[in-house]
């Protein structure tokens, strides 16, 4: 065999390995969930949702941005230490992930939080029950903490099991707790959502996936740069919305919005990336948008417009800095 | 016994012809220049750990945005068609300029069995070069905030190194269709990758034109640009379309380029 045969045969040797080590990494993975980012548990939520959002929060707690605004006393980290000593829980060290779902846009509509980690029940329990807050009852095998507010807003805790339990209004949280105990999976029924929370990255630090209702709210013109007064664009209707990010070493963001067709996509492009180069010609006064605008790229794929953005904490700084410097000073008190 | 009259058959004479051109290419200055050039992430992987074990605070870019830079501008947009670039119109043009083509066609084979071998060699060659490489910084970058990071992304590694064969596949097919068409194809080949390839960044359908936009539309890599190419945007072109597209035309070049290499009278200068 000629040295040449060799080397070849040995670099195929090496991506062989590789591409082995790469699907046991992929079966091994311990993300590895029912649907994209989604835990298997997060399958009880229910099927007329309209917008899912998911947290790692292991990731964001071991995140700068979690170190720097932590510590904030707008943060009041002192609560924290509180509600530990109260129910045995540290939510950066025993929660895992957060995923939550919305059936609306409002404020108002109604929402259901699935938390997975490690939870003393006991302690938590106890807790609820002792300040009088809640009381506990038996809800087809799962204990419900009900809030004692009444009505539409009523709230509820359920502990599916030490390691995961609902958060959310007392008619959704009943209901979950009955689709799990006769082994439904609503969220399956949710189609478009599950077709977008199956193209969100696995591992991203936080992510949101969103149909066309819940952009319903958004408005449909805004001024138009360097026009007259009224003069405005409008902005094309968008179909759903994914969004993922990580916050280690720096803000990583990836919005992906589904346009009605190509056109309207490019135009939203478009319109995006005119704001972008309005940021960057601020650049004389405003330095740091020059940065921002650098940090930001939009691309269109057929009728969806992606949008990456990766912004350094010092950018964010430096962003905040300046705003503080243009706010108006208070008038001197006499 | 073989007949002596008759040329080799096409598989055994293309076999020859590439144990014979992969031996000149891969043991080549080019070679090591562009071994290096190629492998140079695996050494940038390296540094990122060493620098991120030595000051985590001190590297300001994900793991993940760094390995996507890699791929995405470093590879397939510049390193791999520059790659293709000086080994593909190089397959005929260097036994031109050693005067060693004489040789080769005077020996019982056909042409397209020469070409073919010699494409043959070009693959081996620069796949041998960049798919290691590609594994290599995978792991290296990817493993830095511990294993369990990599499993996600472990999808992205066979995407990309799909993408880095096809992107080898197509330019090297286009380039070699320019080495035996033109007799200085390296100047039109640099016009091509840094000038028409720019087209990628207007609007319209124009980005349909270059190889580039298909091929970048393959990986899911897109790190944020700055300067013109990060106002303009590009457009990501559908993946499925993308594929069967790439293999066609690289096809056809390599085709074409055949074609000429068999047709073409070569004198060579004394």
């Amino acid at each position: 065999m000629t040295r040449s045969r060799l080397l070849v045969i040995a670099s195929m040797v090496v991506v062989v390995l590789g591409a082995l080590a790469g699907l046991g990494a992929l079966w091994l993975n311990p993300l590895r969930a029912a649907v994209g980012p989604l835990p298997g548990e997060a399958l009880v939520l229910p099927a007329d949702a309209r917008w899912v959002l998911g947290l790692d929060v292991q990731r964001f707690a071991a995140s700068p941005f979690y170190a720097r605004f932590a510590a904030q006393p707008g943060m009041k980290p002192g609560s924290l230490a509180e509600l530990e000593e109260k129910t045995g829980l540290n939510p950066a060290r025993d929660i895992d992930r957060i995923v939550i779902a919305g059936s609306g846009a409002g404020k108002d509509s109604p929402t259901l939080a699935l938390v997975t980690g490690r939870f003393d029940l006991y302690k938590l329990g106890r807790a609820l029950e002792t300040e009088g807050k809640a009381r506990g009852r038996n809800h087809e095998g799962v204990t419900v903490y009900a809030f004692k507010e009444e009505g539409p807003r009523a709230t509820a805790v359920a502990f599916l099991d030490a390691g995961s339990l609902l958060f959310g209004s007392r008619d959704r949280v009943e209901a979950a707790v009955s689709s799990r105990t006769r082994g439904e999976t609503p969220l399956r029924g949710n189609a478009t959502l599950l077709r977008l929370i199956e193209k969100v990255r696995p591992g991203s630090t936080f992510w949101m996936v969103g149909d066309q209702s819940l952009l319903a709210g958004l408005p449909a013109t805004v001024p138009a740069p360097g026009g007259g007064e009224g003069a405005a664009l409008t902005l094309p209707a968008l179909r759903s919305l994914t969004v993922t990010g990580d916050l280690d070493p720096q803000l990583s963001l990836a919005i992906t919005g589904e346009a009605a067709d190509d056109a309207a996509a490019r135009n939203l492009a478009d319109v995006v990336r005119g704001f972008v180069a309005l940021a960057s010609l601020q650049a004389q006064q405003k330095p740091e948008l020059l940065q921002l605008a650098s940090a930001i790229s939009v691309a269109t794929e057929a009728n969806r417009v992606l949008v990456t953005a990766q912004v350094p904490y010092a950018l964010i700084d430096a962003l905040q800095a300046g705003q503080a410097k243009r706010a108006p000073k208070p008038a001197a008190v006499r | 016994m073989r007949d002596t009259s008759r040329p080799l058959p096409f598989g055994a004479a293309a076999r020859a012809v590439f144990d014979l051109s992969l031996e000149g290419m891969l043991w080549t200055r080019r070679s090591l220049l562009m071994g290096l050039l190629i492998a140079m992430p695996a050494l940038f992987a390296l540094g990122f750990r060493i620098v991120l074990a030595a000051d985590p605070g001190a590297v300001v870019v994900t793991a993940h945005d760094f390995y996507a830079m890699i791929v995405a501008v470093y590879w397939i947009r510049n390193v791999l068609p520059l790659a293709a670039l000086f080994y593909a119109t190089a397959l005929v043009a260097d036994e031109i300029e050693g005067r060693t083509l004489t040789y080769l066609v005077t020996r019982p084979l056909t042409r397209e069995s020469i070409f073919a071998g010699k494409f043959a060699a070009y693959l081996a060659t620069t796949l041998s070069l960049a798919l290691p490489a590609c594994v290599l910084t995978f792991f290296l970058v990817l493993s830095a905030r511990g294993l369990p990071a990599v499993g996600p992304a472990a999808g992205d590694l066979f995407r990309d190194l799909g993408a880095i064969s096809l992107t080898l596949l197509a330019y090297g097919g286009l380039f070699a269709l320019l080495g035996v068409a033109l007799k200085r194809p390296l100047i039109p080949g640099l016009v091509f990758l840094f000038g028409w390839e720019l087209l990628v960044y207007l609007p319209g359908y124009l980005p349909r034109l270059t190889l580039t936009a298909w091929l970048r539309s393959l990986v899911t890599h897109r790190p944020a640009q700055g300067g013109l190419a990060g106002l303009l945007g590009e457009q990501v072109l559908p993946a499925a379309q993308a594929v069967p597209l790439l293999v066609v035309l690289a096809v056809a070049f390599v085709w074409a380029a055949a074609r000429i290499f068999s047709s073409r009278e070569y004198v060579l200068e004394q």
